[in-house]
């Protein structure tokens, strides 16, 4: 390994121990707050934890050394401490989840393995496009597609079920990366209408749209408005990236907001939901109001890990709403560490971008890193009551085995960009930047 | 395409920064009303299920202590004295929050003052949480003979140390069990509130210091203390005229004495027999303003400071040129009212030289190492009268019990004084009252050491002699206990042991 590799993944390996440390004590916390005991497993948990995330470091350390160094601890950490409060609020899901953090670090290690060069994935463009169209349509489909509280995004395939949407995501990042890269000089001019022209060509900019729009109608078929909206914003973001033309996001923002009057009128759901956001204290036992009870009762530092009652207050805490019960036991210092994870991650992300020279790397790195931001951002702004509650989920830390697995398979493909962006060139481009 | 992505970097970070800053609102700024909105049960679930000091009286007999469960809650609150102590003990139940003492002292029984908190600060790995224990001035002695001496009938018995502000005994009938209200079967004790709430004579409402009544012929204590105080009245003059009814001004209705009987003469006269005309003279004569002040500086129309949620007696203030209002208001009735507390506090401040002290259920609040966490001193509250006045008072009051209409209340080597009242209530047919005694008592020669203040409500008719023959014996039991010395603690084996209650009575 050269000296990029060695520096990176020695820093990666410390952070790594302190993530297992904070996440051991926290487990630990957590048994002394609920049962005043320390709980009786914490050897195999210690030993698990250790295993699998010293398995993934050597995985790296093997198949991407250059990468940065930062990004795999911090989704450590926001495995394990969403483990922990899995486990303190539900402890009968512990056990899933910790089976799908399992999966997820073997499709994290599988996707090192498979993808040897990011750049590879650009020849497949239409390909993941079919692919994530068919993920998306999946659910509909009678017989394996299963409805869920309203939303039909799932399927059961025997005794696994799962939301092919999160990956499905992904798939739409890898196409559109590839088709921006190609179509980003002619998208970034304006040939049309003539006499006016604001538009560009719409043989380049209708593929997109329609795949874009064909997604975004599954969706709302499917009654997932909240992946829509990521979907979109992924959209609206690589296009920003690739031509940046400010027209895009703030035409966007405004379809944007016809589409969602129109959800509005139309779906007795979405309704709901923003007058829930508007005026949540008719019903003081629903989880806008009682998550606003937790996070008060938090206060500034929080009541510490299992002395809070959000487990029984808060409905739907394992998932959606785990971020009352982190808010609520660790305060606001906690829940401001857990932004600053994400900002964290989304900075290095979007550095990974940049230090990239192919526009292929820097659309994939830029768009899959928005994803991971806007969804933590989507799902805690509605937690919180800042924005309408949507259906997503806090990635990394919630309960939900494919959005898991999934968003590890998205950090490996970072980290892959990463690997390749960083790998030492001819010997007058030194490289300078440390991990 | 870098510049793109830095702005986009720059934006992710500008809408994480909403996020914080709707996280500040709503977990620092917003928190503390956040934390104490009626349909927020945070405050009352943590209260529930955590460690919580007891109570216990004067003499060591033990009130509420929580006790070990084997429901998801751990530990259950028991109130072994049941129904006697329920109007000071209130209960903790999970729906209806907290009430009495469980309430007053929420935060020194779960340990959660400053103080108690400092201290706990030195132990880190605590096996259980700090709790504080509660010492009542009460007596279990006097508490009980108050029960027992009212019987089956609906009133209620205050009694207090006038030099401390002490609260003796507390008691008023009918009462209720706290034990069912400190279920952990919820669907239990809301059915038994319902009950309680639908039974007859309000249970649930702790009379004693929360509802007014119209004080009758006790209030003359006021009047008379007014009248002295300003100096209008003198043990000598006036001599008030000795007649069957006043006749007022502004109306053809003329105030007569009670039963019509001829009533007058110097103060100590008519305060033994109790004579309405004189004392509704001497309120025409002392004038609105006066007798405002002069009800008001025996503590009226405030929020008598005592460690519990008490309501405030009243003394109308609207007079105006309205002389029949003040006429009948100088003897007790129209819209004055008063809580049995309040009557006892004007026997104190007259026994204790004219200085009402804060009345205070609770003596000391210990930890469970002992170490004091608080203690209710003795505070002035209400400068009523001067010395001399209630000395004078003091006088008048002797002469009821000696010669007037509290003679049952004479007791061997004991220095007593007395004022009965009959407060007539409701329409005036039937005639019904209700019957008040108030008074003081101690050793002789020195300040007296209990005021009681007793009510028995619902007697048919209104004789002055009501009050006399159905208050004071009642009042006389209760003296004589509180002025035996206080019996010695309980063993400690009962009062300690957590597995054992005596649930009920």
């Amino acid at each position: 390994m050269n000296a990029l590799a060695q520096t990176r993944r020695r820093a990666e390996l410390g952070l790594l121990i302190l993530a297992i440390a904070v996440t051991g004590g926290a487990y630990t916390l957590a048994s002394l707050g609920q049962n005043a005991s320390v709980p009786a497993n914490i050897g195999p948990f210690f030993a698990v934890i250790t295993a699998l995330f010293f398995g993934a470091h050597l995985a790296i350390r093997r198949l991407a050394p250059n990468a940065d160094g930062m990004l795999f601890p911090l989704v450590a950490l926001l495995n394990g401490i969403g483990y922990v409060f899995i486990a303190r609020v539900d402890p009968a899901l512990a056990d899933n989840q910790a089976t799908w953090t399992f999966v997820g670090i073997a499709a994290f290690v599988g996707t090192l393995l498979v993808v040897k060069r990011a750049r590879d994935l650009e020849r497949y463009r239409y390909t993941f496009l079919v692919i994530g169209l068919v993920l998306l349509v999946l659910p509909l489909i009678p017989g394996i597609g299963v409805s869920i509280r309203g939303a039909r995004i799932w399927v059961a395939l025997g005794p696994i079920s799962f939301q092919p949407g999160e990956f499905a995501k992904i798939a739409f990042a890898l196409f559109f990366a590839s088709y921006l890269v190609e179509k980003r000089e002619l998208l970034s001019m304006a040939t049309w209408p003539k006499f006016r022209p604001m538009l560009p060509d719409l043989k380049h900019l209708g593929p997109v749209l329609l795949a874009w729009g064909m997604a975004i109608l599954v969706m709302t078929a499917q009654k997932d408005l909240g992946s829509s909206l990521l979907l979109f914003f992924l959209f609206m973001a690589m296009l920003w990236v690739a031509t940046g033309k400010a027209a895009y996001p703030l035409g966007g923002a405004a379809l944007f907001g016809v589409a969602a009057y129109g959800a509005w009128t139309q779906f007795a759901h979405v309704q709901n939901r923003v007058s829930q956001w508007l005026n949540p204290w008719a019903d003081d036992k629903g989880q806008l109001v009682q998550t606003w009870y937790a996070l008060a009762w938090g206060g500034v530092a929080g009541t510490g890990i299992g002395l809070g009652t959000s487990d029984e207050a808060v409905p739907v805490v394992e998932s959606d709403f785990i971020f009352a019960a982190i808010g609520e036991e660790l305060g606001l210092l906690g829940g401001t560490a857990i932004l600053m994870a994400y900002l964290l991650i989304v900075g290095a992300g979007l550095r990974v971008a940049i230090q990239s020279d192919h526009a292929f790397d820097k659309l994939l790195a830029a768009g899959l890193t928005a994803l991971v931001g806007m969804q933590a951002f989507v799902i805690l702004a509605g937690v919180i009551r800042l924005l309408p509650l949507t259906g997503v989920v806090l990635p990394f830390v919630s309960y939900g085995g494919s959005a898991l697995v999934a968003n590890y398979v998205l950090l490996a493909l970072v980290l892959r960009v990463s690997n390749d962006n960083s790998r030492p060139k001819a010997p007058a481009r030194r490289e300078m930047a440390v991990a | 395409m870098d510049r793109s992505i830095r702005r986009l970097g720059a934006f992710i970070i500008v809408i994480f920064c909403a996020l914080f800053a709707q996280l500040n609102y709503i977990q620092v700024f917003r928190a503390g009303s956040l934390n104490t909105k009626p349909d927020n049960d945070r405050p009352i679930t943590q209260a529930f299920s955590r460690p919580r000091g007891t109570m216990a009286t004067a003499d060591g007999v033990l009130l509420a202590q929580s006790v070990p469960s084997n429901d998801r809650y751990e530990l259950q609150r028991v109130y072994p004295e049941g129904e006697l102590y329920a109007a000071v003990t209130g209960y903790l139940n999970r729906v209806r929050g907290a009430t009495g003492l469980e309430r007053a002292y929420n935060d020194e029984l779960s340990g959660k003052t400053a103080r108690q908190q400092v201290k706990s600060l030195g132990d880190l790995f605590v096996a259980s949480a700090r709790t504080g224990n509660l010492t009542l001035a009460m007596r279990s002695d006097v508490q009980e003979t108050a029960r027992s001496a009212l019987g089956d009938q609906q009133g209620t018995v205050v009694a207090l140390n006038p030099q401390t502000g002490g609260i003796l005994a507390l008691w008023s009938n009918p009462s209720f069990d706290p034990n069912g209200m400190a279920s952990h079967d919820f669907e239990a004790s809301e059915a038994t509130y319902a009950l309680l709430e639908a039974a007859d004579g309000n249970p649930l409402l702790p009379k004693a210091y929360q509802e007014i009544y119209p004080p009758g012929s006790t209030f003359k204590v006021v009047t008379g203390a007014t009248g002295v105080q300003t100096g209008q009245v003198t043990p000598t003059e006036p001599v008030y005229p000795t007649i069957r009814a006043l006749d007022l001004p502004q109306t053809t209705r003329d105030l007569p004495n009670f039963g019509g009987s001829l009533c007058g003469g110097t103060l100590y006269e008519i305060l033994a027999k109790s004579c309405n005309t004189s004392f509704a003279q001497m309120g025409i004569d002392l004038g609105p303003d006066a007798m405002i002040s002069g009800s008001e500086a025996f503590g009226f129309n405030q929020q008598p400071p005592l460690d519990l949620p008490s309501a405030t007696s009243r003394f109308p203030t609207d007079f105006e040129d309205n002389i029949p209002k003040l006429a009948q208001a100088s003897i007790g009735q129209n819209d004055v009212a008063a809580t049995p507390l309040q009557m006892a506090l004007v026997a104190a401040g007259i026994a204790n030289n004219g200085v009402i002290l804060e009345p205070h259920v609770v003596d000391t609040v210990r930890d469970e190492d002992g170490d004091l966490v608080e203690t209710l001193e003795p505070t002035v509250w209400k400068e009523a009268v001067s010395p001399q006045t209630a000395d004078i008072m003091r006088q008048a009051m002797r002469e009821v019990v000696a010669t007037g209409s509290a003679t049952r209340l004479q007791i061997d080597g004991v220095d007593v004084g007395a004022k009965t009242g009959t407060a007539q209530f409701g329409p005036s047919e039937p005639l019904q009252s209700h019957a008040w005694i108030i008074a003081w008592a101690g050793p002789p020669g020195q300040v007296p050491t209990v005021a009681v203040a007793v009510l028995v409500e619902g007697q048919p008719g209104a004789s002055e002699q009501t009050g006399g023959r159905v208050a004071a014996p009642i009042a006389k039991q209760v003296i004589e206990q509180a002025l035996l010395p206080m019996p010695a603690p309980p063993p400690a084996g009962g009062e300690t042991d957590p597995t054992t209650p005596d649930v009920g009575n």
